[in-house]
């Protein structure tokens, strides 16, 4: 547990008081409404949560979830605009802003896609100032991955990811969720032109996530046909999973 | 899924379900320099501050078009420049009285030269009979006001844009003549980019797109209908766009085109935004149009659309619709290629046909370059070719600047010697008859890497393949002859209109031959800067002889042609109610 650990609140304990805050009840109501399909109703729900506790990242995903399926992704990027212009030191609610700004990014045109790639650069750096975990340095150091070369980011999300490796590298437990920054980090190796890195990367992480069907993908490519696959998962016109359930599922 | 539903659909139930033959080769030479037709163009320099903004923001002015100005029986070209006092180019073709294709410029002689002037950029050119008198008058559209030059008869022209009442100021960037309310007479369609304002004496540096995805403050269109007397030279236009439902246009126009899409004999549109949305407008048949943009198409895109052909690319009886976007490695946008659905909606098939990706795309045109009977795609690109230094970097800055305004001129930042989009091959599709299409540009010799702007097609050797001449911004143009070695016959079809306008724009000929049935409709300009000939080009595949051709004229007359009077490997001419009028070989 020690990524748990790193933050001044765990993970665990955050959810638990997230749910405090968002009284029992309250959220199993809100989540009936997602599971009637009545997304509209569950949104200033949501938002009532978050405002009493703006790091509720659970809240916040389901949040997030019921925006994408009702599009009211301005909605959902002045919430979090707001919430962490008052909480401020709230870095899970800056992770979120970030991932608000992403879930726009596939139903958006290709110039908007860059301002808003950008958006969430600038607030998923922010939750990494005030905490480091490794949910945020994996989201920072995968969203460069997303660049386009010319724009040369890629080389910044190296150090990113390999902070992300190395703290899960430290838990007892590789949960299945860490794989998704070992991928990463193969991939941003690969995107820096440090192919060898990257092929060695993926294995090491075979290792660990046996069967991996993304990591066997990659290992089983090469030249072009490497370059295809990579660049099809790194399409910004692709909606991109930005579910965090597995971070507390598992 | 919708789609895939589509595209399995049509697969299984169209006879389109042929595979072409790979093997028959597709060739062309560049003959522009040997055939005097290789003209060098200029883009406009600005003065001032914003200068180098300014020019990046107009390079384009590159544009071609092909008509029979003199009537002599084959193709001439009008070309385009745009530099201050640059002098465009009426390149007659001398192929009918020497023998030989062969250019040469008389648009001084001519009195067409003209137009690029301190206060106006010339930008598009287009032939059409505006009186109806059988000579094609020019309009050349600008950066300012148009001129609409009348056709004397006699190898000269007549500026009679004020007497025409063509002088509102616009932005225009594309134009194309089409009978909106099929009274007989050429209406016009301008597309104007900017808002109408002076470039080159800015009253405002807030000018530029407000958005890069959905502009609202771009130029919109304006249609202008023919109000000239029927039997008079005095040509006259009246605006008409708010009565026709047209003027809540406010997009960054780039091009302008329109087909019977719906099958009911009146002429639709298809307008291509930069910067934002495309919008589809269906014939009320009573003088107006309703936006149909959300129904047909399924959305509001946020794509640069660049370009717009209607052909019917898969033989299906129903005009398509070929829009170009950017696709380079920072904007994957893709093309669209809308397949008419029959029904009122269009499904884009660009991804599913391989016709997605041409790079920064410009003018595109389907045309049968092998004559196997089916609609291939040409497609120029290429934004700036320029030093080493790559624009995009420095424009990204700008872009996710908080708070720019993308609209105010000093937010951009100067391109100086750098290179955006540049050095980019043409492509060249060939329709494989599988709802599939193969590119090989190279393989067919017109795969240059100018920075391509119009393309437009004709039969300027009058051997019956489909040459292709290609305008380039602030270089030379090019023109491909087509030396394709296939022995498919072909037929070519000039129709004159008597009711309808004499153009005979909008006229639909349906052709049967080898049980497969082709539609063709004479466009008025569709396709970015490149207007190509009236004429309708059928290459027959296998066919070896014709079963059946009607002509549907814009007067709504429908006349069934013996096939025996339109023979093979020829160009046939026919008048509105009176058949076939003229034939003549093939060289």
């Amino acid at each position: 547990m020690k990524i748990l650990r790193r933050i001044p609140v765990p993970l665990i304990l955050l959810l638990a008081a997230g749910g405090l805050a968002f009284a029992a009840t309250a959220y199993e109501d809100t989540m009936k409404a997602v599971a009637a399909g009545n997304n509209a109703a569950a949104l200033p729900l949501f938002e009532t949560a978050l405002a009493a506790d703006p790091d509720d990242l659970k809240s916040a995903n389901e949040y997030r979830k019921a925006v994408i399926r009702t599009k009211e992704y301005d909605r959902a990027i002045a919430f979090f605009g707001k919430l962490t212009a008052q909480h401020p030191q709230a870095a899970y609610a800056w992770l979120s802003f970030g991932y608000a700004y992403v879930d726009k990014i596939p139903d958006a045109g290709s110039i908007t896609q860059v301002i808003l790639a950008n958006s969430a650069l600038t607030n998923f750096s922010k939750s990494i100032e005030l905490r480091k975990t490794w949910i945020a340095l994996f989201t920072l150091g995968n969203s460069y991955l997303y660049w386009p070369k010319v724009f040369g980011r890629a080389p910044l999300g190296v150090a990113d990811l390999e902070q992300a490796v190395a703290l899960s590298r430290k838990e007892p437990k590789q949960r299945s969720v860490y794989v998704r920054a070992w991928i990463a980090l193969g991939d941003a190796y690969w995107k820096t032109e440090q192919p060898e890195k990257a092929k060695s990367t993926w294995r090491q992480a075979l290792e660990l996530f046996p069967g991996n069907p993304e990591l066997k993908a990659r290992l089983e490519r090469d030249g072009d046909e490497l370059e295809k696959y990579i660049y099809d998962q790194l399409d910004p016109n692709r909606r991109v999973d930005t579910n965090l359930a597995p971070l507390w599922e598992e | 899924m919708r789609k895939a539903f589509v595209l399995a659909f049509l697969l299984l139930l169209s006879p389109a379900a042929r595979a072409n033959d790979p093997s028959a080769p597709i060739r062309f030479e560049e003959t522009g320099a040997a055939v005097g037709a290789r003209m060098l163009h200029h883009t406009r320099e600005f003065k001032g501050r914003y200068a180098d903004v300014l020019g990046m923001f107009t390079s384009g002015g590159a544009a071609v078009a092909v008509g029979d100005y003199d009537g002599d029986g084959d193709e001439d070209l009008f070309v385009t420049d745009s530099g201050t006092g640059r002098p465009n180019h009426l390149l007659k073709n001398q192929l009918i009285e020497t023998g030989k294709l062969a250019f040469v410029d008389v648009a001084k002689a001519a009195g067409v030269a003209g137009g690029n002037d301190e206060r106006d950029i010339v930008a598009d050119a287009l032939w059409f009979d505006a009186d109806n008198d059988g000579h094609p008058d020019l309009l050349v559209a600008r950066f300012g006001t148009p001129i609409l030059y009348r056709n004397l008869g006699n190898g000269r022209f007549e500026d009679v844009s004020v007497k025409a009442g063509l002088t509102k100021f616009g932005n225009t960037i594309a134009v194309i003549a089409f009978d909106y309310d099929n009274d007989g007479r050429l209406d016009l369609l301008f597309g104007n980019y900017f808002p109408p304002v002076n470039l080159i004496d800015l009253p405002t540096t807030h000018v530029l797109p407000n958005d890069l995805d959905a502009a609202a403050n771009g130029g919109g269109v304006t249609l202008w209908r023919n109000v000239t007397a029927p039997g008079s030279h005095d040509i006259r236009f009246v605006e008409v766009t708010e009565r026709a439902g047209l003027s809540g246009q406010t997009g960054w126009t780039l091009d302008v085109g329109h087909g019977d899409l719906d099958n009911d004999g009146w002429q639709d549109l298809y307008l291509a935004d930069d910067y934002g949305t495309d919008r589809l407008f269906f014939n009320n048949r009573d003088g107006t149009f309703r936006d149909a943009t959300k129904q047909a198409l399924g959305r509001l895109d946020t794509r640069k659309g660049m370009n717009v052909d209607v052909a019917d690319f898969d033989r299906d009886g129903w005009l398509d619709v070929y829009v170009t976007n950017i696709t380079d490695e920072y904007m994957k946008e893709c093309n669209m290629l809308w397949h008419n659905n029959g029904d009122g909606t269009f499904t884009d098939l660009a991804k599913e046909t391989g016709t997605c990706n041409t790079l920064w795309g410009w003018g595109a045109k389907f045309g049968d370059f092998d004559n196997d009977g089916w609609l291939d795609l040409f497609a120029a690109d290429g934004l700036r070719s320029a030093g080493k230094e790559n624009y995009i970097p420095v424009l990204l800055e700008m872009i996710i600047k908080p708070g720019v305004d993308f609209s105010e001129l000093g937010s951009w930042p100067h391109i100086g010697a750098m290179s955006w989009s540049g050095h980019q091959k043409k492509k060249l599709f060939r329709n494989m008859g599988t709802l599939a299409f193969k590119e090989m540009a190279a393989e067919a010799g017109v795969d240059n890497d100018r920075d391509g702007r119009g393309v437009a097609l004709g039969d300027f050797d009058n051997d019956g393949r489909l040459d292709i001449y290609e305008t380039n911004a602030g270089q030379e143009s090019l023109l491909y002859r087509n030396v394709s070695p296939g022995t498919a016959h072909w037929i070519e079809l000039s129709l004159i209109g008597s009711k309808s306008n004499r153009d005979a724009i909008g006229a639909r000929a349906t052709l049967k031959a080898g049980g497969v049935t082709w539609i063709r409709e004479v466009d008025g300009g569709n396709g970015y800067a490149g207007q190509s000939s009236k004429r309708l080009h059928f290459g027959l595949g296998a066919a070896a002889k014709i079963a059946s051709l009607e002509i549907r004229w814009p007067s709504g007359l429908v006349e069934k042609l013996p096939a025996a009077s339109v023979p093979l490997d020829r160009l046939t001419t026919i008048r509105e109610g009176s058949g076939v009028v003229n034939e003549r070989k093939s060289r």
